[in-house]
């Protein structure tokens, strides 16, 4: 079941576009995260389902009707904003109240749910503070309860986490996916932070300057991206750029700079002469010089706790290794590199690049 | 160093004793028992508030005044709420020219502010007649106030709060009068304070606009003065000295700073 479809959403700020046409459907309790650089429009898109703006061009489905034209307060959503918008003037409770207010609410009943939101939030002994008595996770958990209180169809945040410290921010993450998963609401949530989409999202959207770049699971997305783009942003990518061997049905055979060879599954559709594929830092392994897939020198060697980053000059340019701090090796050493093969991804579209004619 | 610190402070007492000092003597003028606007005063005495509580031009003059201040200040607040509103939350890059063009009649000298509204009303053919021109000068050397004040009261107030109550179901109006208006409320009182004040007070523009007929306290004070020199006078200004205070106090009071 659909809740949420976008359908070729544009919006143009007079001369400029902010969405190029953004198509998602978000299904039935789902968390999905927009996920992308500063100014790609993730904020315009949620501004678009909200109904702060209008949109240019094309449409918005909840629960397959079109609410491209209605009000913000016809919307059925709730909605956690990057600086909480807690209301100053009013007390947690009175915070909370409003929204049942607004829905002409008989005072027990408002009384009773807003008392059992506080709860859900840990805030109860927090009733009668005012916003600017509370720490920033505090308002953080206020702006969510009056967000879910009024039990909305739809959860909407905007980098709802950017003001918190790290620390705290790791905690609202699980926080803020629990209390998600329990009530079963249908998220849509904006970060610029790719770490904060992959661990709490049922789906990654990337965006690209006003559009979609890839729209798929956590792992999806970080082992299999769509574009050389999106392999950088949601993470450290190791982009090998090599020469086609034998080109199989299933399988393509690469020649590395040392003389071997790479398998990869997958790869081009039509015959190239070139690939270029990625490897994530972990999945890369240090071995005794001349035994891995190619051989490198250790440039650098990051110790950061719970393991160590290798920057490793090699033939195919300096590549990112991480491993695990039992394997110490020190900077200036031989190595040699062993790839996880079933796992190196050939990037889509670079194919074309030197795409020669068909035989 | 150690002579600065003295120093600053007989400057500030300076500034004080210079602020201070003429109303002083003003409110002990009032309590002259003598028969001219003399200082010191030569014996203390009631006398002069009660010539001035029986003198009609006086007291229509007051009234006149605080009629036309209320109303000055009533439709200040509006335009002046709305153009901060505007200025704060949407305005890009006009924002500027809206600002200036608000706070114009506080840059300029107040005379020319009443020289250009006298030309225009005559313009368009209606001069001094049915106060309008007057009317048009007091809300315009208001203005400022308001818009100064409420502008400070909405920036680094996060915009996101009403559209928040937008969200839980509350009508663009509901939305306004439930979160937008409690919050700038305090702005709202102390600019509607300054602007009474200021209408009550101010001369210039009365002076060139006011026509024939009933004219505001400041005018009619200065007209008694030119013929009379009784304490009367400085009896009606102590008057207008404490309904200002009263003002101010009942607004702090109600308002008070957070
Ligand atoms: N009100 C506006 N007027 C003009 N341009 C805007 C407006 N809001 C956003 N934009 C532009 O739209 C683009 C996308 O903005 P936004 O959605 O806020 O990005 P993000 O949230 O991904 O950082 C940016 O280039 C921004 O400058
Ligand atoms: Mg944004």
């Amino acid at each position: 079941m659909t809740e949420v479809s976008l359908l070729s959403l544009v919006k143009s700020y007079g001369k400029s576009t902010a969405l190029k046409g953004i198509s998602l459907d978000v299904g039935h309790g789902e968390f999905v995260s927009l996920l992308g650089p500063s100014g790609c429009g993730k904020s315009t898109t949620l501004k678009c389902i909200a109904g702060f703006e209008d949109v240019t061009d094309g449409k918005i489905l909840f629960d397959s009707k079109d609410i491209s034209r209605k009000l913000p307060e016809d919307r059925d959503i709730g909605m956690v904003f990057q600086s909480y918008a807690l209301f100053p003037h009013m007390t947690v409770a009175r915070n909370l109240a409003f929204g049942l207010e607004m829905r002409r609410m008989a005072r027990s009943e408002i009384a009773d749910r807003v008392a059992r939101a506080m709860d859900m939030v840990q805030l109860t002994p927090y009733a009668d503070r005012y916003p600017k008595a509370l720490s920033g996770g505090q308002q953080q958990r206020v702006a969510l309860a009056r967000a879910l209180v009024i039990e909305p169809a739809i959860l909407l945040l905007d980098e709802p986490l950017a003001n918190l410290d790290a620390k705290l921010r790791d905690e609202m993450r699980g926080f803020i996916r629990d209390l998600q998963k329990r009530v079963g609401i249908t998220t849509i949530y904006v970060t610029h932070d790719q770490n904060e989409a992959m661990t709490m999202s049922d789906r990654v959207v990337v965006m690209f300057d006003g559009e979609i770049a890839q729209a798929a699971p956590p792992e999806d997305v970080y082992d299999r991206p769509a574009s050389e783009r999106v392999a950088r942003f949601v993470g450290n990518a190791n982009i090998l750029d090599l020469a086609v061997a034998d080109q199989a049905d299933a399988e393509t055979s690469l020649s590395l700079p040392g003389g071997g060879r790479l398998a990869v599954t997958g790869g081009a559709d039509a015959p190239v002469s070139r690939l270029r594929v990625m490897a994530r830092p972990e999945q890369i392994a240090l071995t005794g010089p001349g035994e891995g897939h190619i051989d490198g020198r250790i440039a650098k060697r990051y110790f950061s706790g719970g393991h160590v980053e290798y920057h490793v000059d090699t033939d195919c340019g300096t590549l990112n290794v991480l491993c695990p701090t039992t394997q110490n090796v020190a900077e200036g050493a031989n190595v040699g590199l062993s790839f996880d093969t079933r796992r190196l991804w050939p990037l889509p579209g670079a194919a074309h690049v030197t795409a020669e004619p068909a035989a | 160093m150690g002579l600065v610190t003295p120093l600053l402070s007989l400057l500030r007492a300076l500034v004080y004793v210079f602020l201070l000092a003429p109303i002083v003597v003003v409110v002990l003028a009032s309590l002259n028992a003598g028969n001219f606007l003399t200082f010191p005063p030569q014996g203390l005495s009631l006398r002069w508030f009660w010539t001035f509580l029986n003198n009609d031009v006086f007291i229509d003059a007051i009234v006149y005044s605080l009629i036309l201040a209320a109303l000055a200040t009533a439709v200040s607040l509006v335009l002046g709420t709305m153009a901060a509103l505007y200025f704060v939350r949407h305005a890009r890059r006009e924002a500027e020219a809206v600002r200036i063009a608000v706070l114009l009649p506080l840059i300029l000298p107040e005379i020319l502010t009443a020289i250009a509204l006298l030309f225009f009303f005559y313009e368009i053919g209606i001069g001094t007649q049915y106060k309008i021109a007057l009317f048009t000068g007091h809300v315009l050397m208001t203005l400022p106030f308001v818009f100064l004040n409420v502008t400070t009261s909405l920036q680094g107030r996060d915009d996101a709060v009403e559209l928040a109550a937008r969200t839980l179901g509350a009508s663009r109006l509901t939305a306004f009068r439930r979160i937008t208006l409690p919050l700038i409320a305090p702005g709202m009182a102390t600019g509607g304070v300054f602007a009474f004040i200021i209408s009550f007070d101010t001369f210039g523009i009365s002076f060139i606009l006011k026509g024939t007929g009933s004219a505001p306290l400041p005018i009619q004070l200065y007209d008694y003065l030119r013929f009379n020199f009784t304490p009367e006078a400085a009896a009606v200004s102590t008057v207008s000295i404490l309904l200002t205070l009263v003002l101010v106090t009942v607004s702090n009071m109600l308002f008070g700073r957070d």
